[in-house]
């Protein structure tokens, strides 16, 4: 056996195998053992080591007393949402509040699997497990997670708030979640994810959901990681006809991040925008993969990533525009715009289209820059000093990202942390 | 021996020729298929060379053995059976023919709408070329100018001889036998290619081109380009004609190397029409290139191609911008019909301070083809202020075709600017409507269209290149609107 994989069997050797959705744990555990594990000589991981984090391993953790002390339930300061709470993978009941409303299912994924709410062979809609090392570690050892469903037409009269909260040293944590919005309705949801100072270890989550035709789904997902967590994100979305799909991913502060995103438009009339932001700085590390894949005609994408590599920070974005063979009259844009800070950082970017239909409008650009020198001299000629003029432009630069956030309460908590990280007050 | 299976081989590998109505004789002077060591040294010998190249050819070789075909392109094709090619064959007599009623109809027409002169069709097409204009004597006395500067310009064979010093200096310097799969085999077994060195400050005074190395050509299909501009100097080379080339050999594997020293500048460019395979994507020659250049302080390389033929075709003419001050170009023209893959695009190695470069790529898909840009601009820590700029454009003509764009950005420098653009669109339906009403026909206003939209690229030509890429760019694309 190599040495890689070896590093990898001690790695995942601490983690609790989960329990429910068998199938699909049975495949991941398979699959663990026949998919490669990710090294820098595959083309989807040439930019992103995952090797100082297998020299770790991780443990799960076991299941919490409760919320712990002193840490808020609901990081965001004025936010009026439900809520559902996760303390190292594991759901804290006590610390949650679940909707209760007609055509509503809010609830645990453990009850939802107790309660046979999910079928056979729909337990899985992304087959992540099957591709990637990385999504067979999680099919594997999942734990616990946020299962919505909404009726047709319903809309929630508040965001839910999906809380994550990794506190320990070297702790395993796989949350699943999943969301399904039948046609006509709509919910807005809030991914936060925090760690402790002290904290190290892995979170692989997965995020599966379906928009159904006319639905919309806005999504705010944002990490703010203390510690030494190495954190993997997928999220699976697929949508129907004249959908609705928004996200906002912005890292304020992660010490290694892989963020991947993948969006299906299944049905004609669909709109889809992606949007992140990234400020590494020290040593951290920011990947966003992002995959928009449109297979029926008339449906529409844009996305915009902006990110700013301050310190030995390095950053990489690769968004992928799939236009099928079917995707007549597709209207694609892609945006992605860096800034390299400081000597010792750097940013790897690779936008990619692969067009298969004709008559169609995709476009993306890419740019990695300064901030502009005059535009500096201006505000200092005015009497605001160099850091304070900095900062106003940084502001400025991924201002157009944070502004899009679907809950205010968000977009002000962001804007507060990032200006404390990078002393914009 | 594997003199029995030679035959069929050779059947097989020659059948498009056969065709066309070319014939060629098998001689006899022709290794056996298969690669081994004893083939190394039996074209070692042959082409009789010092001990440092067998050297060089078998620690390539062996190389090579421990390398695997790459596979990340975005590419679908059977892969060539290695050990089914023979790898040496002495520069083979086509047939002359006597009149140009022999020349197949086909390859004819297209020659008159290039606009080609009936005395180049001649000798593009194996007809034997009369006194009056024997070009092979316009040519002699070229070379007689080009000596009286200093200029070097001959086969790579020749230059092995005569210049072994500057061969040995050079080669592999900028495309190292490691780099790829197929540099790596066209070091072990490169039979042929051409040796041009411009002393220093001098102005090559014409366009240097393997035309005018005529009767030398037939150069094989591991040629090997090595191209030295010496301090101060300038050359404008250019590679392949717009004619259809039918060649026998499937596979093609060359490698060229450019190196610019300072204050020098090369403009490299080509125009690649190699038999593309039939409308069903039946045979055509696989084009799998290394091109790269070094760029010393203050110098300049800039690649400009038109590509239209091959079945396949991988191809990144690339920049290594290692003086401060350098500055990298490159213009692209791809065409792809019918069942053509085309995987190209460039690399742009920022390495010196206030390096330039820019890339203007052109891509346009027909039938059922697939057309990829790949492309790397990497800007090192030390390479302050370096400036890039790239735009990849892809034009689609039918809605069975594919567009696709893969570009690499890895800046490593606060202070260097780099902007990629990219965008896919059809046709303007409005646009050939337009050129209807005023009673242009069809697949003119296609012709004009895209001429119009690669000219940013075609005005980089060489005068009397960039006509005949025009004509070619329109002939490629006939009936190709769905």
């Amino acid at each position: 056996m190599s040495l890689a994989s070896d590093k990898a069997q001690a790695f995942v050797a601490g983690l609790k195998a989960s329990s429910g959705l068998d199938l699909l744990a049975g495949s991941g555990r398979q699959a663990m053992s026949d998919l490669p594990v990710p090294t820098r000589k595959s083309e989807r991981w040439k930019y992103s080591s995952l090797t100082p984090m297998l020299a770790k391993p991780v443990t799960t953790a076991p299941v919490p007393k409760g919320w712990p002390e002193g840490e808020p339930a609901n990081p965001i300061p004025g936010l009026h949402a439900y809520r559902i709470v996760f303390l190292n993978g594991h759901v804290v009941t006590e610390a949650s509040d679940f909707p209760i409303a007609e055509g509503v299912v809010c609830m645990p994924l453990s009850q939802a699997l107790a309660e046979g709410r999910i079928e056979a062979g729909d337990e899985d809609w992304s087959h992540y497990h099957t591709r990637e090392w990385i999504g067979a570690v999680h099919a594997a050892h999942f734990q616990d997670g946020l299962f919505l469903s909404l009726d047709e037409g319903v809309v929630l009269d508040r965001p839910i708030l999906a809380h994550h909260y990794t506190l320990g040293e070297n702790v395993a944590s796989c949350p699943r979640h999943r969301v399904q919005i039948a046609s006509n309705a709509h919910a807005e949801v809030v991914l936060w994810s925090s760690a402790s100072e002290s904290s190290s270890g892995m979170v692989n989550a997965v995020f599966e959901a379906k928009v159904g035709s006319g639905a919309r789904l806005g999504l705010d997902k944002v990490q703010h990681e203390q510690g030494a967590v190495y954190h993997l994100a997928h999220e699976h979305v697929v949508q129907e006809k004249d959908s609705t799909f928004r996200i906002h991913t912005v890292t304020v502060q992660g010490h290694w991040v892989r963020n991947e995103l993948n969006v299906i438009q299944q049905g004609s009339g669909a709109h889809t925008m992606m949007h992140g932001a990234y400020l590494p700085k020290a040593q951290e590390h920011v990947d966003n993969h992002t995959t928009m894949d449109h297979t029926k005609p008339h449906c529409t994408s844009s996305e915009l990533y902006k990110g700013i590599m301050y310190e030995r920070s390095t950053g990489v974005f690769n968004g992928k525009v799939f236009v099928r063979e079917d995707a007549q009259l597709t209207n694609a844009y892609q945006q992605n715009a860096n800034i390299v800070a400081d000597a010792g950082a750097s940013i790897n970017a690779k936008p990619e289209l692969e067009i298969y239909a004709d008559d169609v409008k995709c476009s993306h650009g890419c740019t990695v820059g300064q901030f502009d020198e005059e535009a500096l001299f201006y505000l200092k000629s005015r009497g605001i000093e160099d850091r304070t003029a900095r900062a106003l432009m940084v502001q400025a630069f991924v201002g157009d990202v944070l502004e899009g956030f679907g809950q205010e309460e968000v977009a002000q908590e962001v804007k507060r942390l990032l200006a404390q990280r990078h002393g914009w007050m | 021996m594997a003199y029995e299976g030679e035959d069929k081989i050779l059947e097989e590998v020659t059948g498009k020729a056969y065709e066309f109505g070319f014939t060629t004789d098998i001689d006899s002077d022709k290794a056996p298929a298969g690669l081994n060591e004893s083939i190394i040294r039996l074209i070692s010998s042959k082409k009789n060379e010092p001990e440092w190249l067998l050297e060089w050819r078998l620690k390539a070789f062996r190389t090579w053995e421990d390398m695997t075909e790459p596979e990340w392109s975005h590419l679908q094709y059977e892969k060539p059976d290695f050990q089914a090619i023979s790898y040496y064959a002495a520069p083979k007599q086509k047939k002359v023919l006597a009149s140009m009623d022999e020349v197949d109809p086909e390859l004819r027409k297209t020659m008159d709408k290039l606009g080609i002169s009936l005395e180049e069709q001649k000798r593009l097409s194996g007809v034997a070329v009369d006194f009056v204009m024997d070009s092979v004597s316009v040519a002699t006395s070229f070379k007689d100018k080009l000596a009286d500067l200093g200029i070097i310009f001959c086969s790579m064979s020749e230059a092995v001889q005569e210049h072994p010093e500057l061969v040995k200096k050079y080669i592999g310097s900028v495309v190292p036998v490691r780099d790829n799969y197929y540099s790596a085999l066209n070091a072990a077994v490169f039979t042929d290619g051409s040796f041009c060195y411009i002393p220093k400050g001098v102005k090559c005074p014409m366009e240097l081109s393997t035309y005018f190395r005529i009767n030398e050509s037939g150069t094989g299909q591991f040629e090997r380009t090595l191209l030295i501009a010496d301090e101060g100097s300038y050359v404008s080379y250019l590679e392949g004609c717009t004619a259809p080339q039918r060649d026998e050999n499937q596979l093609h594997a060359a490698v060229v190397e450019l190196v610019a020293l300072d204050d020098s500048e090369i403009k490299y460019s080509t125009v690649q029409n190699w038999y593309p395979g039939d409308e069903k994507g039946k045979g055509g020659v696989y084009n799998f290139v290394t091109k790269r250049g070094i760029c010393h302080a203050r110098s300049k390389i800039s690649w400009t191609q038109v590509e239209t033929g091959s079945a396949v075709t991988w191809k990144y003419p690339s920049c290594v911008l290692k003086g401060d001050d350098s500055v990298g170009e490159f213009y692209s023209v791809a065409v792809t019909n019918n069942m053509q893959q085309a995987d190209t695009g460039t690399k742009m190695i920022h390495l010196g301070k206030r390096t330039r470069s820019t890339i203007i790529s052109k891509g346009i898909s027909a039938g059922k083809s697939q057309n990829s840009y790949r492309g790397l601009v990497q800007i090192m820590p030390n390479a302050d202020h370096a400036r890039n700029f790239s735009q990849c454009d892809s034009l689609l003509m039918t809605d069975r075709c594919g567009a696709h764009t893969f570009p690499y950005i890895e800046t490593k420098n606060p202070t260097a600017q780099v902007e990629h653009e990219a965008t896919t669109s059809k046709i303007g339906e409005d646009q050939i409507f337009y050129c209807l009403q005023r009673g242009i026909e069809e697949e003119q206003a296609i012709s004009l269209i895209v001429n119009g939209y690669a000219k940013e690229v075609l005005n980089k030509l060489p005068m009397e290149f960039a006509v005949e890429a025009q004509k070619l760019l329109a002939i490629s694309l006939e009936g190709s609107v769905g």
